[in-house]
């Protein structure tokens, strides 16, 4: 954890302060946000594509932030020429008994909408891609100095967020220290949150998040965003959840308390159930998150990727938007995903976003990257990193396969751990049998022996199929088999006559 | 804030009319022109020549979005468009739409679109949108309406054909719209003239005037020159802003 402090101002440096200011010589409103000062009416630029400049929030004990104090460092209004770009620095101080350092981004974002309530002062960007722009006209009624800025902005944060309790701000815009103070002081708090989305689990919060945007495609899907689960799309992280939340607590992307944890290795939560059964009129009983066979997640129609299992190997495959050709299981992208769209709960198939492989969690219930034995080479290098050690390289491309045949002999010959049996790694439970050799195979062999000359079928393993449900679009039956091998010459079915 | 959609079958000088309207309403108000038709040359009628698109800003972020951590999308988004997507001309800006999407999943990112080109439109007392042959992309599109909508036609059955499927659709696209207004272009004879004001008539839609077929728009368009240096004949300027005038609402705006 980065520690933190204040900046220690250099003792020449030309400073500026102020405290407790009410008047302002100019609006404030939310009618002013994305107000756009355009370049030929703008008294001066700050930070910008041309110069340094950042913003943050740093969490500090009550103690050390004096209330409604703000500092200017460097030039003021006064001193800038117009038309001119300079650096800029934004750092607000921020105390209060709820508060900690993982709430210094949710209050960071803000300081973009408050400062666009400001007439005449257009704020772009975040972090260190800030961007402000000053309109003549504000210098005209009466603006004087940042620190008005600062203080009218300090206001907004205290009142539209009571939970902090103490407040100061210190804008700098001496070049040299903005500098200093982006690479040692700012960049490794940006980079200790970034490292925090890998690091945040399902276990760490209190509230996931839904999303419902893709519903005109997918009017039975919705989404439930964890931090170990994105959206199907990839678009939307939990951190894009939660902002989205609380900017508009009944839009596209709202809160679920996620309740009681009913299964630590599915990832099912009784809130979700609640969720999913509300939200799917009662056609989805039951979401476990990070499972693949046993109540998965539901699929829309806008997921990247999607999964399938491949009952002849025992392992799943995963293929990507995008990818033209057949996967070994002769299906594409298309016909799979037509299958599986639209919101519902395939057992067998499953859409997922890229960014769900670099979940910790991914697919875990039903061995994660143990299970998984094929996906075409360019999303297998996208995703390499994430891989678990030792299974990188049993994972067939389409460089090395093209149907089960040559998968079954690639995997077989690699030892792949559906082969042998799958020991899942979150838990140590050895979940499938592996591979077992037929011995009824030759049987058929000596009945059918000129029918398929070219195919091994002594050496054909059958894998038992751990666990299939067939749910057909218009509803009737569900076929669930368990552990089966099925042999069968002729199969007729007939309707029932009604007499 | 008025918005104004300009549509009509391709060919029939959708943009050169856009263009004409830009110059019309940049004199006194502010203006933002939209390209939203990815086979238009709005940007060069206008005369503006090196610009970003809006379809590239979405592919930047298709391709980014993994890597952006706790940054907020919607900021990022907001400042590509307001720092390169709004190209700043002397009296207007301008957006041009681009591309249209790729392979995979717009919902988020055209969500955020919208809300972010919601906030920009604000900004400006006229929004000029050059449109495809069709009103389609309000309904499912990042502008979300128009307040009025500029039919163009030439003298062909096409044109006019195509005029009557616009005017259908906007009662099934649910538009708010308040007016609709009909000009009618490349019109040779007093003959052409009166059967487009008729067909105005007989829609119950509102005719502002017909323009006549005129060499020195081909031959603007041939060399890729702004379409508003035509404005520079006297006689034509005047009967331009005869038929501009006619567009009662906006100029309250």
């Amino acid at each position: 954890m980065v520690e933190r402090a204040k900046v220690k101002i250099p003792k020449r440096a030309k400073k500026k302060e102020s405290k407790d200011e009410q008047e302002f010589p100019f609006d404030i409103s939310p009618m002013y946000e994305g107000e756009r000062v355009r370049k030929g009416d703008m008294f001066v630029e700050l930070g910008g594509p041309k110069q340094t400049g950042f913003e943050l929030i740093i969490n500090l004990p009550a103690r050390n932030v004096q209330d409604m104090k703000s500092t200017l460092v460097g030039d003021d209004l006064d001193g800038l020429e117009e038309g001119k770009s300079y650096p800029y620095a934004m750092i607000y101080y921020i105390a209060g008994s709820q508060l900690d350092n993982d709430i210094e981004p949710v209050v960071e974002r803000r300081n973009h909408d408050f400062q666009n309530f400001i007439e005449g002062y257009m704020h772009l960007n975040q972090r260190y891609d800030i961007w402000v722009r000053i309109n003549k006209d504000a210098m005209k009624k009466g603006l004087k100095s940042l620190n008005q800025i600062a203080q009218a902005t300090m206001m907004l944060f205290k009142n539209e967020m009571p939970f902090i309790e103490k407040i100061e701000a210190l804008y700098i815009t001496d070049g040299d220290l903005v500098k200093k103070l982006l690479d040692e002081y700012a960049m490794p708090v940006y980079e200790e949150r970034d490292a925090r989305v890998e690091t945040l689990h399902d276990e760490d919060v209190d509230e996931f998040y839904s999303c419902t945007l893709c519903q005109s495609f997918a009017p039975a899907n919705v989404c439930v965003i964890s931090p170990d689960r994105p959206s199907l799309c990839g678009a939307i992280t939990w951190f894009d959840g939660r902002a989205a939340s609380k900017v508009d607590p009944e839009g596209p992307n709202k809160a679920i308390p996620k309740g009681e944890l009913i299964d630590p290795i599915g990832g099912e939560y009784t809130g979700i159930d609640e969720f999913a059964r509300n939200e799917s009129g009662g056609g989805v009983d039951k979401v476990k998150l990070h499972s693949f066979f046993d109540y998965p997640h539901t699929s829309c129609g806008c997921f990247e990727v999607i999964g399938f299992y491949m009952p002849e190997v025992d392992g799943i495959g995963f293929l990507h938007r995008g990818y033209p050709n057949p996967a070994p299981n002769g299906l594409t992208f298309s016909t799979m995903a037509g299958q599986t769209g639209g919101g519902k709960q395939i057992a067998g198939f499953l859409g997922v976003g890229i960014s769900y492989f670099r979940s910790k969690k991914f697919i875990q219930a039903d061995g994660g990257w143990r299970r998984v034995v094929w996906m075409p080479s360019e999303l297998k290098e996208r995703i390499e990193k994430y891989i678990t050690d030792g299974v990188k390289d049993k994972i067939a491309t389409e460089k090395e396969v093209s149907v089960i045949e040559e998968l079954k002999d690639f995997l077989k010959a690699k030892n792949h751990p559906v082969v042998t049996g799958v020991v899942r790694e979150v838990d140590g439970e050895k979940i499938t049998d592996g591979w077992v050799e037929e011995k009824e195979v030759e049987e058929i062999k000596e009945e059918v022996p000129a029918t398929q000359p070219e195919a091994k079928v002594t050496e054909m393993p059958v894998a038992p199929i751990p666990q299939i449900s067939m749910i057909p679009q218009s509803g009737g039956i569900k076929l669930v088999i368990k552990n089966a091998s099925i042999h069968i010459e002729k199969i007729i079915v007939k309707r029932k006559d009604e007499k | 804030m008025a918005v104004i959609a300009v549509t009509g079958k391709g060919g029939t000088g959708k943009t050169v009319i856009s263009a004409l309207l830009i110059d019309h309403f940049s004199t006194d108000r502010k203006v933002l022109a939209v390209d939203a038709d990815p086979d238009s040359n709005l940007p060069e009628a206008v005369g503006i020549k090196d610009y970003s698109t809006l379809g590239e800003i979405r592919e930047l972020f298709q391709q980014n979005r993994d890597s952006m951590g706790t940054i907020s999308k919607e900021q990022w988004l907001e400042g590509k468009i307001y720092g390169e997507a709004v190209n700043e001309s002397k009296h207007f800006d301008l957006i041009v739409m681009g591309k249209p999407e790729g392979e995979g999943c717009y919902c988020f990112v055209n969500n955020l679109l919208r809300s972010v080109l919601r906030k920009l439109m604000k900004n400006y007392d006229v929004v000029v949108v050059d449109c495809e042959a069709g009103l389609e992309q309000f309904s499912r599109k990042t502008v979300e309406n128009a307040d009025y909508i500029l039919i163009v036609t030439d003298t062909s059955k096409k044109g006019l054909a195509t005029a009557k499927r616009i005017i259908d659709s906007t009662e099934e696209l649910k538009l708010n719209f308040k007016n609709i207004y009909l000009v009618g272009n490349k019109v040779n004879s007093n003959g052409e003239g009166n059967a487009i004001k008729q067909f105005a008539e007989k829609e119950g839609i509102i005719f502002l005037g017909n323009i006549p077929y005129s060499e020195k728009i081909l031959e603007l368009d041939f060399r890729g020159e702004p379409i508003t240096k035509l404005l520079e004949d006297t006689e034509l300027n005047n009967h331009f802003r005869e038929i501009f005038k006619g567009i009662g609402g906006i100029n309250d705006h």
